[in-house]
């Protein structure tokens, strides 16, 4: 397991007004290993790439490829091994205690004992100084805009899968994060539930104009949602190509029918086979 | 559950003779519900009535000699007769076992919350405690006794001491029990170590808690009459060793009666306990 990144110092190096137009996100030669007793693993291997303000990306590659990784590095869950990672033109920790960062889970991890509306108050309730002075929506709003009016005293074992991902969506939102790491949210659902939360998810995006990075295992899901896919490929981790997806937007469920995305879903498959 | 969140049942749509039906079907449905409802609390009545008399046959056609068994009906006469006698014994030991249960479980969750937060105390003291635990009660109650002398303090620490473990383990297990993606989660909320223990380990272990509990309510007892066995005047422990000697049967199964009954509700009330505070786990709502 990786060590989990040097905790909380003292905030704020950089001037309140830092970097304006930096890029949401930015990698260059980072690289992570593991150390596990019988040999070192590299997770990642020299990933270098750029993302402009309120780009949504999703992540594709075979498993073990290092997707989760690199969202936990964005997300300073992970201290890299070695590169350096800029979020917002700041060090991943200065963004985490400015709560730039919102941070989706494949399972919901909501906590059992509260409400719907209490687990999307949680942001506001720990993490001291780093708690959000102005929050943007408030929760009720955030469960509103995930399609959860009315349902803000169910407890999570009163709510479906589909439910319970998206009041974990709406607990990442509040505070208006500028950037959403999403690691596989909707892996664990039905086909059917997936592309209502995925037109859900691109509404969310459109109404609050955050950058997403999105992991996934759906060519379907990546080609879909993203204006970029970045193709990984395994052992060691490492970009593979960075594809841009040309269809139009707003996107719709129907033009999943079209030769084009056809052509294109055809096209990163090509491409993940390589990897 | 659904219909707690407002969520309407059936589509307006139903033809009458339709919803006839469905009513028919349901008032069956109910009422198959209401009979094993029914059955479930009369049968353990009819069957403890059953080992009653099953009893009560052996006695009086292999003409049981009282010192050695007594008869059911003695028995019930014994305990309205020495009710004061059996009601003053009680008392000592309800306070020895309740006092016992909530020390040795506050100690247990205090060293559990150590031992989570502190690894190497837990290394170095864990296997200690084990090896305390693996003595036996009958054969830690004459040390303590020796230790605090002949009031209640010994049996109160007797008590105590066989609540501690299967508290302090079950306690360990419930802080430790949270998943990796709530960590990760309080990690990007910037959460402080005592934001995660108050909002994320302490609750996760209360349903640890209470099945440790639940354990220590019933053993609490067994540790306060233990304790009463070795040197004491008073108690169900005492009012036990005293009935033997005298081979006064009858009294004998009264005071064991009372004793069992006063843990059974001891073990009720904390179970009533479990089901206020733990109302989120599936298994334990209505």
């Amino acid at each position: 397991m990786a060590t989990i990144a040097p905790s909380d110092v003292a905030l704020a190096t950089t001037p309140e007004t830092a970097p304006r137009d930096a890029p949401a996100v930015e990698l260059s030669g980072v690289t992570v290993r593991f150390m596990s007793e019988q040999r070192e693993v590299t997770a990642l291997r020299d990933i270098s790439f750029s993302l402009a303000p309120g780009t949504f990306l999703t992540l594709l590659g075979p498993s073990g490829c290092g997707k989760s990784t690199l969202l936990r590095v964005v997300a300073d869950i992970i201290a890299p091994t070695g590169g350096t990672v800029n979020v917002l033109g700041r060090p991943p920790g200065e963004a985490r205690r400015r709560r730039e960062i919102g941070f989706v889970f494949q399972d919901p991890a909501l906590l059992p004992w509260r409400s719907a509306l209490d687990n999307v108050r949680l942001p506001l309730q720990v993490g001291g100084a780093a708690r959000p002075a102005r929050t943007g929506r408030s929760p009720e709003e955030l469960l509103d805009l995930v399609g959860l009016a009315g349902w803000e005293r169910a407890l999570p074992h009163e709510l479906s899968g589909g439910m319970r991902q998206r009041v974990s969506i709406a607990r990442a939102l509040l505070g208006d994060p500028r950037i959403l790491l999403m690691d596989e949210p909707f892996g664990a659902l039905d086909e059917i539930t997936r592309d209502r939360l995925n037109d859900e998810l691109l509404h969310v995006w459109r109404e609050t104009g955050t950058t997403i990075l999105f992991v996934t295992h759906s060519i379907q899901e990546a080609a879909y949602l993203g204006q970029r896919v970045l193709m990984l490929a395994a052992n060691p981790g490492r970009v593979r190509e960075l594809i841009a997806i040309d269809l139009p937007e707003p996107r719709q469920l129907t033009v999943r029918d079209t030769a084009a995305f056809a052509a294109l879903t055809g096209r990163l498959r090509a491409v993940l086979e390589t990897c | 559950m659904a219909s707690d969140l407002g969520v309407s049942s059936l589509p307006g749509t139903v033809s009458d003779e339709a919803a006839t039906e469905i009513d028919g079907a349901r008032a069956a449905w109910l009422a198959a519900q209401a009979w094993t409802r029914w059955k479930r609390r009369v049968l353990p009545l009819l069957g403890a009535a059953a080992l009653l008399f099953v009893w009560w046959a052996l006695v009086a056609f292999l003409h049981v000699k009282p010192f050695i068994a007594p008869s059911p009906e003695v028995v019930a006469i014994t305990l309205v007769q020495k009710w004061n006698i059996l009601i003053s014994n009680l008392w000592p030991t309800a306070i020895e076992a309740v006092s016992g249960f909530a020390i040795g479980n506050l100690v247990a969750i205090a060293i559990a919350t150590l031992f989570v937060h502190r690894k190497s105390i837990e290394m170095a003291f864990f296997p200690i405690v084990v090896l305390l635990n693996s003595v036996p009660v009958v054969a830690k109650a004459p040390i303590l006794v020796l230790l605090l002398g002949n009031g209640m303090a010994p049996k109160i620490a007797i008590a105590a001491v066989v609540c501690f473990f299967p508290t302090l383990v079950n306690m360990v297990r419930g802080l430790e029990a949270v998943s990796p993606q709530s960590l990760e989660l309080m990690h990007v909320l910037s959460a402080s170590k005592p934001d995660i223990f108050i909002r994320l380990r302490l609750p996760t272990s209360i349903p640890y808690l209470f099945s440790a509990l639940k354990i220590a309510a019933s053993t609490a007892v067994v540790g306060a009459i233990v304790g009463e066995w070795i040197g004491s005047q008073v108690g169900i422990g005492a009012l036990i060793i005293q009935a033997t000697y005298n081979f006064d049967s009858a009294l004998l199964y009264a005071t064991v009666i009372c004793g069992s009954t006063f843990s059974v509700l001891f073990f009720l009330t904390i179970r009533l306990l479990e089901r206020l505070c733990v109302r989120w786990a599936p298994g334990t709502t209505g």
